[in-house]
Formats: structure tokens, sequence, C-alpha cells
């Protein structure tokens, strides 16, 4: 519509400029200037000089429907249709006009003229099924595409629609059949089959898959089906399907386009695969340094320094361009010192400014080994100006010093979960000075999280005022390690020994989780039937009263 | 007959009446469950009037009376479980409680003791899950007991065991909803199929349609010696085709091999059905309507009707208590919905039937109710209040994130009101 908008303007400004000599180009001047009736009048004229002159009933369509008059268009169209019984945009508009007249049986009769008039054509099937599953009757669109089945012998020609069609009946299979039909010729249908395809319930999908995949091989119904896998949580799967692609141009279009998704789903690893399939066979160095940060982002930062330490060799941009994932690889692995001398071996490539930044990455690798001493001695070397970054906070936390990490911390506007916890806990406490605590966080910064865990239950005994939230983050930890039977000890003790603390609620209800995926139902309502009498005023309530609900299977259980 | 009486009209007789019942000592301490916008969670708060009554408690409905509230002794296992659930619950102490039917007996409104829970069948496939059914759906949520029987059931005269039994969207023409005319290669339609056949042969019948009409007789005889039905969706309109098409050939060459009879019209015996008379069928096996008695037609082009709003009537509660339990609501205008039969057209009605809810202008209605021999039937069209499109394959809804539907309500009004104690009638 834009750009038919931005058309007609120029058009008319073109025309404004030359004086319209016609009356289509009357017309349009008068139409671009939102003169419709002035202009209908002038492209009626132009159809009287030339009946057949389709860009004319084109704009008095436009012109009608702008007036609501749509329906005054059907006898220039009869006229119309007597000299070109066979044309498909006449006949196209005559549908469209019936259709928002409301006139269904005026419209089947159109149809039916149509097909009498052109019996060979595909057109007539096509538009009319299209505007019935506009107007949301699927079976009846999908009676005119068996008619034309009937009549060429074959559904070719209409799969586009057959697929819509089939697939906002449910029939899955049938669409994704019509679907890599109408790819095979038309790449560009690839994001309207995905989206077409995408709800297929979980039951359907496997015959959906074999339609897809049927031989002989079509990269774009394969490649479909690699973005379908993604959708439904499945991304292994789809690289799966695409890494055996033939190296040429189509199989790397599609490992590209499949990272991007993957990448847009998060679903890093198999993102990473994907762009370093493709960086073997093009040896492009952004490839491999999106991989690597991918890599990391996946949490696998063994594979992130792989592929970035095998950059790094690199004399020019690249290695400079992967040097902060490099380092941060290195920092999360506890490998402090190599990323200390990778840093001074770049600096001087970089700025200043970036050479703090990386040391404060640098910083993070002292404190994954768990020296704090020698992570502040990193810091001062590299006469770091910006005081307030978070990882001067984190260090006096880690240190016990409550009072400097409240100070630092409480002034960062992010919201990752270790900082969230941070902060409640010294909004928790007056006390100054804690060292236990602060080992416990340093074990969870160290990413021993059994560590973590025994501190953190440890520490809930050397101040009593945030015993209960030290003990709640021991159990959440407990529950996110898998460590279930440790979890449930800790919330049950929390529970049962302190039902008066803020978090009695959510150990309740992680109890009661605890018990349910342990299979014990009867239990976990017992539970949460607890929670919802003894904590009425819990904000937890609502959800604790849903999770009852699917216990005693009363709703739907939703994937 | 119908009587509407807008609320704050009561007769002399009846303002006497207030004020002697207003002197009657009351019971102790009691609880009202509101079913006003002050409710919680309207749908649980029927499944909690059904368990009192379920654990031999006897509560009153008072009609018209802040939504349609109950009333219920107060008893610690009601008050647990409206915590667990979410009802509000308000407690009533004796001159709160006389001031409240003081005012109930001057204006539109009455109390009716509920007495016994009533035992619930729904017809269903046994496999089915809950999730099918608006009915089951709601009777779930609301945790309300029912039990499922299919046709082997109903043939052996199982229905005796119950007072009140749900239909939803079965066709009682045996024609499996016209669906073969575009699922006929799904997977689901063809198991559903063999699924009839196979029931149809173990009962002795040779076709679908010959069972099935053999079932809707079978509820005719369930209505007409005393029992309530509850049909909603595509059982409405085909249980009364199939009853009053009992000796017609009424499905197409694919429900029994051979077509509908082309003067069915004229042989239909309307006098043996529930609600409807003189409906034309819908000759073609190719257009996916039954008759004409669908307002809405929703599946065939050029016949489909927008969905717009309906408004119940507002009865007077003391003169017609089962029409005016049948409407208790916290809304009078919903939003339809669509069903394979949305509406009842209004030239196929029988007198007899009372107009629960209409979409005002136009030429259907939406919630009908009427009585049969001793019993009584109930009619709302549609299949899911809360899914107004609901197209097949659509996830089934979940009503905790709608507990205040006011649809579901009325689903929830017939399931309540076969308790309630009958009154002799004041006219």
């Amino acid at each position: 519509m834009l750009k038919l908008a931005i058309l007609l303007l120029l058009v008319a400004a073109r025309l404004t400029a030359a004086q319209a000599s016609t009356p289509y180009d009357r017309a349009l001047q008068l139409e671009a200037a939102d003169k419709y009736r002035d202009a209908a009048i002038a492209y009626r004229e132009a159809l009287r000089v030339e009946p057949g002159n389709l860009p004319a009933m084109l704009g008095l369509e436009r012109s009608y429907a702008q007036m609501g008059w749509t329906d005054s268009l059907l006898a220039l169209l009869d006229t119309a249709l007597t000299a070109r019984p066979t044309d498909v945009t006449l006949r196209t508009i005559q549908l469209r006009t019936l259709r928002s007249a409301r006139d269904d049986a005026a419209m089947r009769a159109a149809f039916e003229q149509w097909l009498r008039a052109a019996p060979k054509q595909h057109a007539p099937f096509r538009e009319y099924a299209k505007i019935l599953l506009q107007d949301g009757f699927s079976s009846a669109a999908d009676s005119v595409l068996q008619r034309a089945e009937a009549a060429f012998g074959s559904g070719d020609g209409l799969e586009l629609e057959a697929a819509q069609i089939r697939a906002s009946m449910g029939l899955w299979a049938q669409s994704a059949e019509a679907w890599r039909k109408a790819v095979a010729g038309a790449g560009y249908l690839e994001q309207a089959a995905i989206f077409s395809l995408a709800p297929a319930p979980a039951a359907a999908r496997d015959d959906l898959r074999k339609a897809l995949l049927a031989v002989p091989l079509v990269v774009g119904a394969r490649r479909i089906a690699a973005a379908l896998e993604l959708e439904w949580g499945f991304p292994r799967a789809g690289w799966d399907l695409l890494r055996a692609l033939p190296p040429d141009s189509a199989g790397l279009a599609a490992w590209l386009d499949f990272a991007r998704r993957a990448e847009e789903a998060q679903a890093w690893l198999v993102a990473r695969d994907a762009l370093m399939t493709a960086y073997a066979r093009t040896g492009s160095a952004a490839l491999a340094s999106r991989a690597a940060t991918d890599a990391m982002n996946g949490g696998d930062m063994r594979a992130a320094l792989s592929i970035s330490a095998a950059l790094s060799t690199d004399t020019g941009a690249a290695a400079l361009a992967v040097l902060p994932v490099r380092l941060r690889a290195l920092a999360s692995l506890g490998r402090a010192e190599e990323a200390a001398r990778a840093l001074e071996g770049a600096r001087g490539r970089i700025s200043q400014d970036q050479y703090a930044r990386l040391a404060r990455t640098v910083a993070w690798g002292w404190i994954r080994r768990g020296d704090l001493a020698k992570a502040r001695a990193h810091l001062e070397v590299s006469d770091d100006e910006e005081r307030d970054d978070p990882v001067y906070g984190w260090l006096a936390l880690y240190e016990g010093d409550l009072r400097s990490a409240r100070r630092m911390l409480t002034s960062q506007s992010e919201s990752a979960p270790d900082l969230v916890a941070a902060l409640a806990l010294l909004a928790r406490t007056k006390v100054d000075s804690a060292p236990a605590v602060g080992r416990a966080f340093l074990a969870l910064a160290r990413g021993d999280t059994s560590r973590a865990i025994t501190e953190f239950e440890q520490s809930a005994r050397s101040i009593a005022e945030i015993e209960t939230l030290l003990l709640a983050a021991a159990a959440r930890l407990a529950g996110a390690a898998h460590q279930d039977t440790r979890a449930l000890a800790i919330w049950r003790g929390l529970a049962q020994g302190h039902p008066g603390s803020p978090e009695a609620p959510e150990a309740e209800l992680e109890w009661a989780r605890a018990l349910h995926r342990a299979g014990q139902n009867s239990a976990a309502m017992a539970r949460l039937e607890h929670l919802i009498l003894a904590f009425p005023g819990s904000a937890l309530i609502p959800q604790a009263r849903r999770e009852l609900e699917l216990a005693r299977a009363n709703i739907p259980s939703t994937p | 007959m119908m009587h509407i009486i807008r609320a704050g009209r009561a007769t002399p007789f009846l303002a006497l009446l207030a004020l002697a019942l207003a002197a009657i000592p009351v019971r102790t301490q009691h609880v009202l469950v509101p079913m006003d916008d002050e409710q919680g969670n309207h749908l649980k708060a029927y499944g909690l009037m059904f368990s009192a009554l379920k654990d031999g408690l006897r509560g009153e409905w008072l009609l018209n009376y802040r939504g349609g509230s109950f009333l219920l002794p107060d008893v610690q296992t009601l008050r647990r479980r409206a915590a667990l659930d979410g009802v509000t619950l308000l407690g009533v102490d004796n001159a709160t409680l006389a001031g409240v039917r003081a005012e109930i007996a001057t204006a539109n409104m009455d109390a009716v003791p509920l007495e016994k829970a009533p035992r619930i069948a729904v017809y269903t496939p046994p496999e089915a899950p809950p999730w099918d059914d608006a009915v089951t759906l709601a009777l779930r949520y609301a945790g309300i007991e029912y039990t499922t029987v299919w046709d082997a059931e109903v043939a052996r005269g199982d229905l005796t065991k119950y007072d009140w039994l749900h239909l939803h969207h079965e066709d009682f023409t045996g024609q499996l909803s016209k669906f073969y005319i575009s699922y006929r290669g799904a997977p689901w339609f063809v198991e559903q199929q063999q699924r009839n056949l196979a029931m149809a042969r173990q009962l002795g019948f040779g076709t679908i349609p010959e069972l099935k009409k053999a079932v809707a007789e079978r509820m005719r005889q369930f209505v007409e010696n005393g029992g309530f039905i509850f049909a909603m969706c595509g059982a409405t309109e085909t249980l009364e085709l199939a009853i009053a098409g009992r000796t017609v050939d009424i499905a197409g060459s694919f429900g029994d091999g051979t077509p509908i009879d082309e003067n069915a019209d004229s042989k239909m015996a309307w006098q043996r059905s529930f609600a409807f008379k003189e409906a034309r069928l819908e000759l073609s096996p190719f257009t996916n309507s039954m008759s004409d008695i669908d307002g809405h037609q929703v599946n065939v082009p050029g016949r489909r009707q927008p969905l717009g709003t309906f408004t119940l009537f507002g009865f007077s509660a003391k003169f017609d208590p089962v029409a005016s339990m049948l409407v208790q609501d916290h809304r009078t205008v919903i939003a339809d919905f669509y069903g394979v039969t949305t509406s009842f057209s209004r030239r196929t009605l029988k007198p007899g039937a009372t107009i629960l809810a209409e979409e005002e202008g136009a030429p259907w209605v939406k919630y009908l109710h009427g009585d049969y021999g001793k019993g009584s039937w109930t009619y709302l069209g549609g299949h899911d209040p809360e899914d107004p499109q609901h197209s097949i394959g659509n996830p089934p809804t979940d009503l905790s994130l709608h507990p205040h539907s006011p649809g579901y309500r009325l689903i929830l009004n017939n399931v309540l009101f076969p308790a309630a104690k009958k009154k002799p009638l004041k006219t």
C-alpha cells in the first residue's frame, strides 16, 4: 500500500508538471490528491474510451473502495468482461468486489462463469479458494481445490493455496506435502511455510516431517523442516537435517540462515556448529568470531577458547575482534595468567579504555581462581578509573565487606540473578562484615555450586536476621544443581522450622514441587493446600492454586 | 409462558409476605457466597455448593440476590474448600440474614432450597479427554463429580441411574457432523468413524445413523420419565432431528449408504421432539449444515452470520424459579460464540419453548428451556463460551484463566438446578 501511495504521488507530481492530458492521467492525479469522487469520474471516462483498460479499472476499484461504493463497479466489470471474458485481473476484481458486497451467491456464480469461460485456467480455482480461505471457510476452499484436482488430474499449479488451506484445516501432512512442492520453485515461500506449519501439534509432526523430507531432496523443504525443529524446541535435530548438505552455495546459504535463526532462538551451541561448518567452507574470520561468541553464550568456554585461539594467531583485525571473547573464556576457565598475558600482548594495539575494560575481565579470571588479592592487584595495575564498575562491589562482597558492597552494588542497574540475590541479602541486614557470606558468594562465582550450597547453609548460622534468606539461597542452588534431596531437606527445614519467615511460602511451594517431581502427587497436593491455607496473603497463592489444579488434573496441562 | 419482571416490582402481598418472613426466627450462623463482582471465583463457587450438597448439607440459592448468591451453613470444611479454591465467602449473622431475607421478600428475588446433589452423566466417547467439551471442562474445573456414558450404557438403560444428562457435539443423525466433506482423510476422523461403526455393530445396528437414532430415542424417554437434559453445540439440533426423524432417512449416503429421503421434511414427526418444529433439512450431502434450525450456519459459505452478543432474560424469581435459576449471572449481556450449532431460529421454535437468552433483533435465540413429559430440557447454542471462534485442533480452554466466565456460569446453573427442591407453583 505504501509503495502504491508513493507511486501515485510520483506520477501525480510528474503529471502536474506536464499537465495531465488523458482521462487516466487526470484520474491518477485526482486520486493522489484524495479527490476520490472526481478520480472515479475520470477513471470511468478512461474506461469509456478503452473498456479493457486494466490500470483504470484497478484505479476505479481503489477509488470506489475509499467511498464505499464498491458495488458500483459491477456494471463496468460486466461490460469489460464481455470483451475479455478470460482476463484474470478483471475476473479477480469481480470476485473481490462481490466479496466486499457480501454477496456470496453472486461470488460463487461469478466463479462458475469464469470456469466456463476459461476451463483450462488454474486462476479461477486459485482466486476463489483464496477468498474463501481469507473469510475462514477452509473446508469450502478445500472443496474448490479438490474440484481443480479432479479437473486437471493433479494439484499442480495450486500448491501454495493447497498448502495454506490444508494447514488451516489441521491436515498437516497434506499441507507439508503441498509446501514441499510449492517451495521447490519458489524459495521465497519458505518463511510462509514455516509460519504456516509451526502450529502443528506434536502428534502430527512425524507425518509432517516425512512429507517435507521425502525423496527426491528439496533443499528448501529441508530448510523448512530444520527451521520447524528449531521452532518446536529441537534445535539439534534441525541442524542434523542440514549439516550433511553439499558444501555448495545452496548449502552455505542454508547453514547461515539456520545459524541466524538458532541465534534468535538462543540455541547458541547449534548456531556455533552451523557457523563453524560455514567457516570451514569460506574461511571467513567473521563467521568464526561469531561462532566463538555463540559458544561462549552457550556456556561452552572451551570451544569458545579453541575457536578464538585459532583466530588469535592472525595479526590483523580478526585477532583483536575476538580478544574479548578469548579473555572471557580464559577468565571463566580460571586461566587468569594466560588471560593477563594475552591482554598484555595486545596492549599496543588497543586503546587505554579498552585495556581497562578488558583488565576487569581478567580480574574475573583471578576471582574465578579464588585469588581475590591478585584480582584487586590487577585492577590497580590497570589504572582503572571506573570505580563504580560492578567488579569492585563484587570483590567487596567476596571479601565479606558488606558495607562497601552495599554502597557499590546498590547503584547498579543490572538485573542478573546473582546481583538480585546479593542485593536482597544486603537489604535485609545491617551487618557490615560477614566473611562467611563472602565465601558463599565467592564459591558461587567460582562455579563451585556444591561448595556454595554448603557455605550458604553454614553462613546462615552466623547472621540470625538473614538466616532464612541464606538457607533459601542454598536450597535454590541445590535445586538448580538437581540435588533434589538436598534441596528438599533445606526447604522442608525452612517451612517447618521458620514458618513465620518471608521465605516460608516459597519453601512450601518448592517442597510441593519436589514432591510432585518425585511422583508423590498426593503429598504435593497436601503441601500446596497447606500453603494456600497458611499464607492466604502471599503473592505465591495464585501460582499455588494453579499448580494445585494441575496436580488434581482439573485443567489441561500446557506444553 | 414467559414472565419478564423487572427488579423492584413487588406487590403489596409480597411486601406483607416479606415482613412475615423477616419475623421468622432464622438459623444461627451462615455463610453467603456472593455471586456478583465481589466473588473471587464464580465457577468454583458452584463446585463449593455441589460439594456441600454431596456432604449432606442443605443450602439456598438466592435468586437475583447479588448475582444469584448461595447461602450455606457456616461449616469449617466449606471454609477450607473455599479458601483453597479462592471462593469468596461472607459470614452472615442472624441479624444480617434477616435483612437479606427481607430484601428478597420485597424484590424480584427468591430463596430456593437446594437439597440433594444431582447424579450427573455426560454422554461422551470413553476415551475423550475432558477438555473436548465445555461442560466437562467446567465440571472438572469446578470439582463437580460426573460419570461418562456412551452408546453401550445408554442402550442398556443406564440413564435411569442419573438425574441429569449432558450432550455436547455428538451428531445424532449419524453423519459425524458431515466432517467427511473436508476431513475424510484425517486420522482423527477415520478413528471416530471406525469407533462409531464398531459400536453400532456391537449393539446390533447396521449403520451409525441407526445406532444414533436409537440412542436419541432412549434420551427422549429419559426426559419423558423425569430426567433433565442439557445439550450444547451440535447435539441440540441433531438430537431433535433424530427424534423427529425416527422413521425417516435423514442421513446422506456417507452415513448409511443411501441418499437422504428427498421428502424427509414432510415426514418428520415434530410432535415427538422437545423444542423445534417444521425445520427444513439440508438435503445436500456437500453442505455442512443439518437444517435451518441453526441461525448462524458457521460452516456454510454464503450463510454464515457474524457473532454478536446475547442478552439473558430477567424472569420473576418467585413465579418462574426454574427459568430464573438458569439465567443467574453477574452479567446479562454476553459475547456470542460459534459452534456446529450456534443458535436457534425463532421460526422453528415450538410455542412451549421458553427463551432464556436472545440476540436482540436477530432471527435467532441462544438459550432455551422447556418441559417434556415429567422432565425438562435446556439447550445452549455454541461450543465454548471462552473460545468464540473455536476450530478443530485449537488448544483446550484453561478455565483457571476464566474463573469469572459469565458464559460458563450458564452451564453450571444447569448442573445445579436439578438440586432445587420443587416448590408448589404460585400461579
